[in-house]
């Protein structure tokens, strides 16, 4: 059980009516790097919005770290405090510095000192390779300086799991390179990840299992030779050959 | 007079302005003549203000004006307490005077970056009052009581709006969000007290508060007319100012507060952390109307019996003396409200520019 990080059971979730994830089950242990695949549509940001809850699911059960997710709110900001996300638009926040987007959250939700979280937010932009743009504002950085920012900004809270919500689709093709190296150095120290990515050679390299979700269902989960080379589901080999080709 | 499709030959100002106003003849004639026109009202207005201006009037009486052609200054030199203070008692108006620089020093101090943190506001702002009330109001210290029927003028004014506002604007930003609440009741409650508000003209608010409330409110709770009415005029103002405030929060990208969320904050550092600071920020050039015309509206308590600016310098023409000069008076009480409302949007400009208003 303690070397389980994400327990997700029988879980349901529902817009109104809409069915929008099925039957989801799946376990993540600490340290293991997942990427989620398929088309647009078919609830991977749903999935994993439901792990730190951004999202509620109606039915079944998801246990994070040993905690129950439901309604109560303690929990919930308990989890959050340990599943870092990074986001599709960075979602930086605008009206502070860099290093104020690193060290706002360590202050306020980990009461750290503001020197001491100013310490571990250069430690990690020196990690993500900007330093030097401590002092500068989002609006002054690229797309894929913004998005390497938004990483360490969730590093900085300390947590035991990242999800990525396709952290590179919004990026200039030649920017998605320094976001993907970093998100490697991360994978190689042991960080547990979830990642939504189409970036195959990505998942060939890094994941450990390569999960394809297609309307709502886990369709396939396998480890990436077979994934790649072998795919057991008709589905998963349309996705594949959609996506391999250009 | 612009043609915009022949460009405009850049290489000289002179040129420029010649091909603009001197290019046709008629163009020549045109501009002549509004020249001619401008020199000419401006030449009069230059007279009367200034040339054969009386300044002064050494015994206090209006003779010296009623020889002269121009503007009669020196019913403000003879009248000018009056405007500032109103009826308040003319031996201690030195208090007043007091008063009123404590408000004008906090609100200029409250403007600047230093103090930009609510716990700092909040002091500020009840030193400001704690130091108005004592002079003002006196009845401590050996200062003879003043009750606040008897302020007026500028002094009633500023402290009007300020109080306005200080009690307005944290309950215009209460409504905003509420109004954008997940739970019903609550979003409910504010919608039906913004609406209910503003289906309602200012002057009924005001004659509630000063004439009605009285009526229902147990004795305890009622207060001085003054207290009453600022709340109810907080109340009108909070409204109108939820409204900005939600709209500056919905210019706001979902993500941001889901990457608030995401970094374990809570509700309360959401909101005033990442919402409320960027919120402001979009919402500022309303805001700051608001403010504007919250300053002119607070005229409107003459109505229920407060000596305002605006009535003290009805006032201050308004002896058989001076009745001529009302011009006069107007004039130096439009300087008066210009030179407030000059400085908030000059405010607003500078904030524009520190806080990158439309960079994001
Ligand atoms: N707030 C919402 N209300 C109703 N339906 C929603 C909502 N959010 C998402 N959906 C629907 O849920 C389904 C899954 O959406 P989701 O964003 O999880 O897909 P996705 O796999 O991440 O797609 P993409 O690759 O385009 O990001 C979609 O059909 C979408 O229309
Ligand atoms: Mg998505």
């Amino acid at each position: 059980m303690t070397d389980t990080a994400i327990q997700i059971r029988r879980m349901n979730k529902f817009y109104g009516s809409f069915q929008v994830l099925r039957d989801i089950n799946l376990t993540v242990r600490k340290g293991e790097r997942i990427v989620i695949c398929g088309p647009s549509g078919s609830g991977k940001s749903t999935l994993i919005r439901c792990i730190n809850r951004l999202e509620d699911h109606q039915d079944g059960s998801i246990n994070v770290l040993g905690t129950e997710l439901n309604e109560d709110v303690g929990s919930i900001d308990l989890i959050r405090r340990e599943v870092g996300m990074v986001f599709q638009h960075f979602n930086l926040f605008p009206h502070l510095t860099v290093l104020e987007n690193c060290t706002l959250a360590p202050m306020l939700v980990r009461r750290f000192s503001r020197a001491e979280a100013e310490r571990v937010a250069r430690e990690y932009l020196e990690r993500v390779r900007i330093p030097e743009k401590a002092d500068a504002f989002p609006s002054e950085l690229s797309g894929g300086q913004q998005q390497r920012v938004a990483i360490a900004r969730a590093l900085c809270m300390r947590p035991e799991i990242l999800l990525f919500d396709e952290p590179t689709s919004a990026l200039d093709p030649e920017m998605i390179n320094e976001v993907l190296d970093v998100m490697r150095e991360l994978a190689m120290d042991g960080m547990t990840m979830v990642c939504v990515t189409h970036e195959m050679g990505f998942a060939r390299q890094v994941a450990d299992r390569v999960i394809f979700m297609s309307n709502g269902e886990i369709v396939e989960e396998n480890t990436p030779e077979a994934f790649f080379t072998n795919p057991r589901n008709e589905r998963t080999r349309g996705f594949l050959a959609k996506i391999l080709a250009h | 007079m612009t043609d915009m499709t022949h460009p405009i030959p850049r290489n000289s100002r002179l040129e420029q302005l010649r091909h603009r106003f001197l290019r046709t003849p008629l163009d020549i004639a045109v501009t002549a003549a509004s020249l001619l026109l401008a020199l000419f009202v401006g030449w009069k207005l230059l007279d009367w203000a200034v040339l054969s201006a009386v300044w002064t009037s050494p015994d206090g009486l209006s003779q010296p004006c009623r020889d002269a052609s121009g503007a009669c200054w020196a019913v403000i030199e003879a009248r000018w307490r009056l405007i500032l203070f109103g009826v308040f008692p003319y031996a201690e108006q030195w208090r007043a005077a007091v008063a009123t620089a404590a408000l004008i020093l906090a609100g200029g101090l409250s403007c600047l970056p230093l103090f930009w943190s609510v716990i700092r506001q909040a002091l500020l702002w009840i030193a400001a009052f704690a130091l108005f009330m004592v002079f003002m109001h006196g009845g401590v210290f050996g200062l003879s009581s003043v009750p606040p029927a008897q302020w007026g003028g500028l002094a009633l004014t500023l402290f009007f709006f300020v109080a306005v506002v200080i009690v307005g604007m944290p309950l215009s930003i209460c409504l905003a969000l509420m109004r954008r609440s997940d739970l019903p009741v609550i979003r409910g409650t504010a919608i039906i007290l913004i609406d209910g508000v503003r289906a309602l003209p200012l002057v009924t608010i005001l004659f509630t508060a000063a004439l009605i409330l009285p009526f229902v409110l147990p004795g305890w709770l009622q207060g001085d007319k003054i207290w009453r009415v600022i709340a109810g005029f907080a109340l009108f103002f909070a409204a109108y100012q939820a409204e900005v405030l939600r709209s500056g929060i919905q210019a706001l990208p979902r993500g941001q507060e889901e990457a608030a969320k995401a970094l374990g904050m809570g509700y309360f550092h959401r909101i005033t952390r990442v919402v409320l600071p960027q919120a402001f920020r979009n919402a500022l050039p309303p805001t700051i109307n608001q403010l504007v015309i919250t300053l002119m509206e607070t005229s409107l308590i003459v109505i229920i019996g407060f000596f305002d600016l605006m009535a003290s310098g009805n006032a201050a023409y308004g002896t058989g003396e001076w009745s001529f000069a009302y011009v006069e008076v107007y004039a130096f009480i439009a300087l008066i409200y210009g030179v407030f409302v000059f400085s908030l949007s000059r405010y607003g400009r500078y904030l524009e520019r520190r806080l990158r208003v439309g960079s994001s």
